[in-house]
């Protein structure tokens, strides 16, 4: 962690006509080959999940920039010791108290991640970020209102809000006796347990008039490091979206579980923002029960194919998979039981 | 260990790139139009952010990197970049089309929001999903018979299209290309066959229902048929 930069390394970034020959000579490179690829050779499915990949990385990456920002500024203006006055003793309140957070840090899904990432650096219970993690793309003052656009006041809305705030505290609670070196990434884990330097470096060793730059250059490396788990996720999913044939998917969904399964596992691969996912979930209003698109609007925002990715630039992987899978099961129960004793 | 240079460097070229993508005219290639302003910001973001590095005190962060960026992660970092820069950028088409469910016949679809809005606009402005809408509120594809219609769009056929006839479609999408559902007219002419799958045309005519793989529907039987230039919003949006 102390190591300095090699001597060789500093060498080449301290050259300024080096930097720049290596920039010219990327530019040239990518000059010659756009000269020389014909514009259809890629073929139809490339071109089309280049378009896809490209339109799902566009629309989310101001959403992670976002994200990053946020924890740029907890980084260097938030004082650890403040944080915990507010953060509750109780697993279970501090679980509820996450659950809520989104309130506050209207994020989505891409936003999220670096977000929680940081608290946890600052220390925060770990029932309280995965809380915060899994509702946060809902309970948000944005999310709320485009949902309200496109459902209007109804149970679609309640029971949206409702059974994610559920789901994200109840796993959020699950994870109540876990230790954090068990569960996060080394990186990802409180400063001060890992390191034998004290560098709590928020305010006190920072002139004030360095801090706003410090906050911002701390984003560019967070969301740097996230971004990476955003473009292989957009990936992933521009991949499947080209290979998979969606009508073939949506005729499976006919049966009451079948159809919830269905459009869980759409959510899944379409990995739509949140912020719009309710106005995408109207189309499938007529052709599915309540319960599926419920499923729907409940499982995509807390894991899908790219959010999936991220988690794994916090978590270990082992508590990626309990994290996929837990609010899948229990997205599955709930919305099960609502279509078999409410008709839904 | 990424010199802050060469991150400070990437940082600026995403900044650039999304601004690029607003500056060629092809940012609406991949998201609906409203998604535009934060397109925006965030390139003003990646560039104040890239820029930061160079104001950063070198002391405040020596030997506690906390970023575990390799030179691979790097990479897969400025592919969006590469890729936006070496393909030419092309909003999705009848290739597209293949693995979706194409929208031809009167569904039965949600009442959209903005559906009397739809209905009061003045008949030659409306486009694609305009009559779609339209279609999906009358049961009876009779009572647009006669109607004059002007619209834009792809050409798309699969087998079950005879040579006279194709689909002049377009994609709707609500948040971007992800998401995207195709939606079309059918168009009779005996000039159809001149006009390749993909191609942008507009077509004008006048509606008579007719017949097309076993339903009833509108059909666009075209006075004109003409090769168009991809508009600068190559997709609708239903909400």
């Amino acid at each position: 962690m102390t190591t300095l930069d090699t001597p060789s390394a500093q060498l080449w970034y301290h050259q300024p006509a080096k930097r720049l020959a290596i920039l010219l000579l990327f530019l040239a490179a990518i000059i010659l080959l756009r000269a020389n690829i014909p514009v259809d050779s890629l073929g139809d499915k490339g071109q089309t999940f280049v378009t896809i990949f490209q339109s799902i990385f566009i629309e989310a990456v101001p959403f992670l920039l976002a994200g990053s920002l946020v924890s740029g500024f907890i980084e260097v203006f938030v004082n650890r010791d403040i944080l915990f006055r507010f953060v509750p003793r109780n697993p279970f309140f501090a679980a509820l108290a996450g659950g809520g957070l989104g309130l506050l840090f209207p994020v989505c899904e891409c936003g999220v991640v670096p977000v929680t990432r940081r608290l946890y650096q600052k220390g925060l219970p770990l029932s309280m970020g995965i809380a915060f993690l899994l509702a946060a793309p809902v309970i948000n003052p944005v999310v709320i209102a485009s949902t309200y656009a496109a459902f209007g006041w109804g149970p679609m809305l309640w029971a949206r809000v409702g059974f994610s705030f559920l789901i994200a505290v109840t796993v959020g609670t699950l994870f109540y006796f876990a230790r954090p070196e068990e569960i996060l990434r080394p990186d990802s884990q409180d400063d001060h347990d890992h390191c034998e330097v004290d560098h709590d470096h928020e305010i006190v060793d920072i002139p004030p008039g360095a801090r706003l730059w410090e906050a911002l250059a701390t984003a560019g490396d967070d969301f740097l490091d996230m971004a990476r788990y955003l473009i292989a996720g957009s990936m992933m999913a521009a991949a499947m979206q080209t290979l998979v044939s969606q009508p073939t998917l949506l005729a499976l969904g006919n049966g009451t579980i079948s159809s919830i399964l269905t459009l869980m596992m759409l959510a899944f691969v379409l990995s739509v923002c949140s912020t719009v996912d309710a106005f995408l979930a109207l189309a499938f209003i007529n052709s599915f029960t309540p319960s599926s698109v419920l499923a729907f609007l409940v499982f995509g925002p807390m894991v899908d194919i790219k959010s999936a990715l991220m988690f794994m630039g916090v978590f270990q992987r082992r508590v990626v998979l309990y994290l996929i899978l837990l609010p899948l099961m229990m997205t599955l129960t709930i919305t099960v039981y609502l279509s078999l004793n409410v008709s839904w | 260990m990424i010199p802050t240079s060469t991150k400070s460097l990437v940082l600026i070229a995403m900044g650039l790139y999304l601004y690029s993508r607003f500056f060629g005219g092809t940012l609406l290639f991949y998201i609906n139009e409203r998604f535009v302003i934060l397109t925006l910001f965030a390139a003003v973001g990646f560039i104040i952010v890239g820029l930061s590095y160079r104001y950063r005190l070198p002391n405040a962060h020596e030997g506690h990197e906390h970023g575990n960026l390799s030179w691979a992660g790097l990479a897969i970092v400025v592919t969006p970049i590469v890729l936006g820069l070496v393909i030419p950028p092309k909003p999705l088409g009848a290739a597209a089309m293949s693995n979706r469910d194409v929208r031809l016949e009167s569904l039965t679809s949600a009442p959209a929001p903005s559906n009397d809005v739809v209905l009061s606009k003045p008949k030659g402005e409306r486009n694609i999903l305009d009559w779609q809408m339209d279609f999906w509120s009358s049961p009876d594809p009779t009572v647009f018979n006669g109607q004059e219609a002007k619209v834009i769009g792809f050409v798309y056929r699969d087998d079950r299209f005879k040579a006279n006839e194709f689909m002049v479609s377009r994609f709707t999408i609500s948040c971007c290309a992800a998401d995207a559902a195709p939606i079309g007219l059918m168009v009779r002419s005996d000039e159809a066959k001149l006009f390749p799958t993909d191609q942008w045309v507009e077509v004008k005519g006048n509606f008579q229902a007719g017949q097309f793989d076993g339903k009833e529907m509108p059909i666009l039987i075209a006075d004109l048929l003409a090769p168009t230039d991809i508009p600068n919003q190559p997709y609708l949006y239903p909400y």
